[in-house]
């Protein structure tokens, strides 16, 4: 099977005003203007295959919008080649957005003024969906999500929750081949989450849509994500499965115990005890990221043990949002 | 303590307005072409009447007074009404109300940086022009002190009327209606696009009679002034403190009463 | 793969505009209001005009009422911008926030996309007024009333609606390169209220500054020179349509550049 995104190192550079500080810094401004180079995205590449999820990460800055927008035609890239889907995005946009769908997170791409099933009809005859298209992706709709209640509301007068979901749905609507979701999920409540989560699986299963996914939510990486990429400074630091992921960090695992006493002052404590790993607490836990080719588990909770009375104890594997963390802070 | 307060908005709006050179560029090239286009209709205008004098004006006293109110229009121009109107509709406006200090003077306080910087950049070097090339038909004296009292008084009633405006916008989402209806008021009325003396007897009566030809024309009529009679300076600057008082009044409890209703409605 | 044709473009414009009138019709104090907004504005611009020539019979050989003929036809050839073209003005607002992103998505013309979202009815109060006074000064100059003169005031006036389309698209555009464009949008705007005198009254330089740099003249003067001097029609007026077209056409491209450098703010 080929890729329907293939992305060879790409670049993109941005050129940024230093804005003096202060009264004097912008009398200067006034007359000379003092620019610098930026590179949001540093040769970077990445294939991607029909029917994938892919969850791309990275604290904020990395460049993920940047890249985002490269593959949906927004930005051109200063260097390098993407093909999605065949096309060069930037030089055919109007080709390419017949086999996208696009959602920004709190950016709403639906007239506002307009109930959504107006919108949708629109959207219908920009795409050209033809009648039975149409009817049969609405009826996919109603029996995923509960919409008869969204679809004769105006946009402006929608919940957040509520308004995503719609942008959603008006992404997949003609049945695109490839669906861009940035934050997603940003803001909504649980049930919000949980319920758009359900949703994106869905859509992907039945029509085989690719799924490019940038998020800062752990829940979303785990509930959706096979893949995951992740840049940091514009360059790729990670790029593969998600288990694989795990693997590298197979030999840690969370030892958490509950004792008395203040546990802040106690994780500091036993911080210093065991400088190679990472303690940390919350109001219940006291953490410790054991790496097990160090010492193992139970010779920790041995030491532990010695010196205080532990009430309680669990043992977890590690979580991806941890992997990530620990990817960010010190690479794979 | 409080004018340190007032000084920092003050430099804020200076520096945000220095930002914008591109702008300020712009308005420079705009106003010039303007005063072009003025310059050449009314000449156009006088040729054709065939007499040097119209409703008692002559071509330059015609265009002189149209430069600087032009100038004076620039300066004194804000966009009160529809910072305040976004400000409700976005719902910021109960941040303003939280903070320590009268939204109105904060306000007025945030633009005056502005206003500095207009009056520098736009009034200042239009007047000094003016002066120069007319060889002295702007008399210097006296006059230009009852100007600078005139046009800080100007100021405010312009300041209450746009506040006063902007405040009907906690009624109604309309702010470009609201808005382009002053808008169109004032510079009609205030004798900015075309002097009062060119108005029919009977409008002339009535826009006496409104708070607008306080803003551009009775500063104006103070600065073209030569021989100055104590008696008809008076009238200019009493009417127009009258119409401070009156206007600023008016916002208050106009203000104070919109705001009651809103918080007791919870809007 | 079906290309868009206009045929397409024009049965979504319909279904969005239709769409978009139905849900601002629910909105019923705003409209009421903006429409009154948008009467004052043009009663006000007939009062300006009627105190200038209350004074002056005419200017330079143009009698009140061609020079009404002018003002009725620039009426009605800006109400296609104020219909059709007024999301120019949410421009800024658009880029600035990085909202402006969402009109890259779409497999449809951006420029397109862009205008269709806004269709202004209240540019049709003004479009009535201008068939008004058009029509009242056709009468009085006695102008004949052939279905070959009527079709040319249609084929004109269109013609100077796409230049000030042009002239609003251009300047709308310059948001993607500086921050704060509101200056000179509405630099622009001010200057449709100049565009209903007669060019001549311009010395050469000017005149040809406001027929090739800043082409307001073809906003009235040179259409409806058609009309309103049919024995001796410059050339420039039969070339209008040209120009209208070309100046449109580069405000097109213009205007797609600038949203080809945009690079969405935010994240």
């Amino acid at each position: 099977m080929s890729a329907i995104i293939e992305i060879k190192n790409i670049t993109k550079e941005f050129k940024v005003l230093n804005r003096r500080e202060g009264l004097k810094g912008s009398l200067k401004d006034l007359f000379s203007r003092d620019y610098k180079i930026v590179r949001a995205v540093d040769s970077i590449s990445i294939s991607i295959e029909q029917g994938e999820i892919v969850g791309y990460l990275g604290p904020n800055g990395a460049g993920k919008s940047t890249t985002i927008k490269m593959m949906t035609g927004v930005l051109e890239p200063t260097s390098g080649e993407i093909l999605v889907n065949g096309n060069e995005p930037y030089r055919s946009r109007t080709r390419n957005s017949k086999e996208i769908g696009v959602v920004f997170g709190q950016r709403s791409q639906l007239w506002w003024a307009l109930p959504l099933i107006e919108s949708f009809r629109i959207l219908k005859d920009i795409y050209r969906i033809s009648d039975d298209d149409y009817d049969h992706m609405i009826s996919l709709y109603k029996s995923l999500v509960d919409i008869d209640e969204l679809l004769h509301k105006p946009v402006r007068q929608m919940s957040l929750g509520q308004r995503t979901l719609s942008d959603i749905l008006a992404a997949f609507l003609h049945n695109p081949k490839i669906v861009f979701l940035d934050e997603p999920t940003i803001g909504l409540d649980v049930s919000m989450k949980a319920k758009i989560r359900t949703l994106i699986n869905a859509l992907n299963k039945e029509k085989n849509t690719t799924v490019i996914l940038t998020t800062h939510d752990m829940g979303d990486v785990d509930a959706l994500c096979r893949r995951i990429v992740i840049i940091d400074k514009g360059k790729m630091l990670y790029d593969n499965d998600i288990e694989h992921l795990k693997g590298f960090f197979g030999s840690y695992r969370t030892l958490k115990i509950g004792i008395d006493g203040d546990l802040t002052a106690e994780a500091e404590k036993i911080q210093k005890e065991f400088p190679e790993f990472s303690v940390s607490n919350d109001d219940e836990w006291i953490s410790v990221l054991v790496d097990e080719e160090k010492s193992t588990v139970m010779d920790v909770l041995g030491r532990l043990q010695a010196s205080r009375k532990i009430k309680d104890m669990k043992l977890e594997e590690i979580s991806t949002e941890e992997v990530i963390k620990k990817i960010y802070e010190e690479g794979v | 303590m409080k004018l340190k307060k007032y000084g920092t908005l003050v430099r804020a709006g200076l520096m945000e307005s220095l930002q914008y050179r591109a702008s300020a560029f712009v308005l420079v090239i705009g106003n010039l072409l303007y005063l072009i286009i003025i310059y050449f209709l009314w000449k156009a205008i006088y040729a054709s009447a065939g007499t040097d004098t119209v409703s008692g004006m002559t071509f330059s006293e015609t265009l002189i007074y149209l430069v600087l109110a032009t100038a004076l229009f620039n300066f004194m121009e804000m966009y009160i009404v529809w910072d305040m109107g976004r400000s409700i509709q976005s719902g910021d406006m109960v941040l303003m109300l939280l903070k320590p200090m009268e939204y109105r003077s904060y306000l007025f306080w945030s633009y005056s940086g502005e206003h500095i910087m207009q009056f520098i950049t736009t009034f200042l070097p239009t007047f000094l022009i003016v002066c120069i090339v007319t060889h002295g038909a702007i008399p210097l004296g006296i006059n230009l002190v009852y100007f600078v009292i005139s046009v800080v008084m100007a100021l405010l009633i312009n300041y209450y009327i746009n506040f006063f405006v902007g405040t009907i916008c906690l009624y109604t989402e309309s702010i470009w209606g609201i808005n382009i209806m002053k808008q169109v008021i004032v510079m009609l009325l205030s004798g900015v696009t075309v002097p009062i003396a060119f108005f029919p007897e009977t409008l002339q009566k009535i826009v006496y009679c409104l708070p607008f030809q306080s803003i551009y024309n009775a500063p104006l009529t103070l600065l073209l002034d030569g021989q100055p009679e104590s008696g008809n300076v008076l009238s200019i600057l009493v009417t127009q403190f009258l119409w401070c008082a009156v206007m600023g009044i008016a916002c208050r409890l106009f203000w104070k009463l919109s705001i009651r209703q809103i918080t007791v409605n919870g809007g | 793969m079906k290309e868009n044709n206009l045929a397409f473009y024009l049965k979504i414009y319909f279904k969005i505009i239709s769409q978009d009138i139905k849900s601002k019709m629910s909105y019923r104090s705003d409209f009421i209001i903006s429409t009154i907004g948008m009467i004052f504005t043009n009663i006000a611009g007939f009062v300006s005009f009627w105190i200038i020539f209350r004074n002056f019979p005419s200017i330079n050989g143009w009698t009140y009422n061609e020079i009404l003929f002018l003002y009725g036809f620039s009426l009605i050839s800006l109400t296609p911008v104020q219909c059709l073209f007024d999301n120019n003005w949410n421009l800024r607002t658009h880029v600035y926030s990085g909202d402006f992103i969402k009109y890259y998505f779409r497999p449809i013309n951006m420029f397109f996309y862009y205008q269709s979202e806004i269709f202004d009815v209240k540019g049709l109060g003004q479009l009535a007024f201008g068939i008004g006074t058009l029509a009242y000064s056709w009468h009085k100059i006695g102008l004949a009333v052939t279905p070959l003169s009527i079709l040319m005031v249609i084929v004109f006036i269109i013609t100077a609606s796409l230049v000030m389309i042009a002239l609003q698209n251009a300047a709308a555009a310059t948001c993607f390169w500086l921050q704060n464009s509101f200056f000179i949008l509405d630099f622009v705007n001010k200057f449709r209220d100049y565009a209903r005198y007669p060019i001549t009254i311009f010395n050469p330089v000017f005149k040809f500054i406001f027929t090739f740099v800043m082409p307001i003249a073809f906003i009235a003067y040179y259409p409806s020179l058609v009309i309103l001097r049919p024995d001796s029609i410059p050339l420039l007026s039969w070339l209008s349509p040209l120009f209208g077209i070309v100046f449109f056409f580069l405000s097109y491209k213009f205007w797609m550049f600038g949203a080809s450098k945009y690079s969405g703010t935010g994240s």
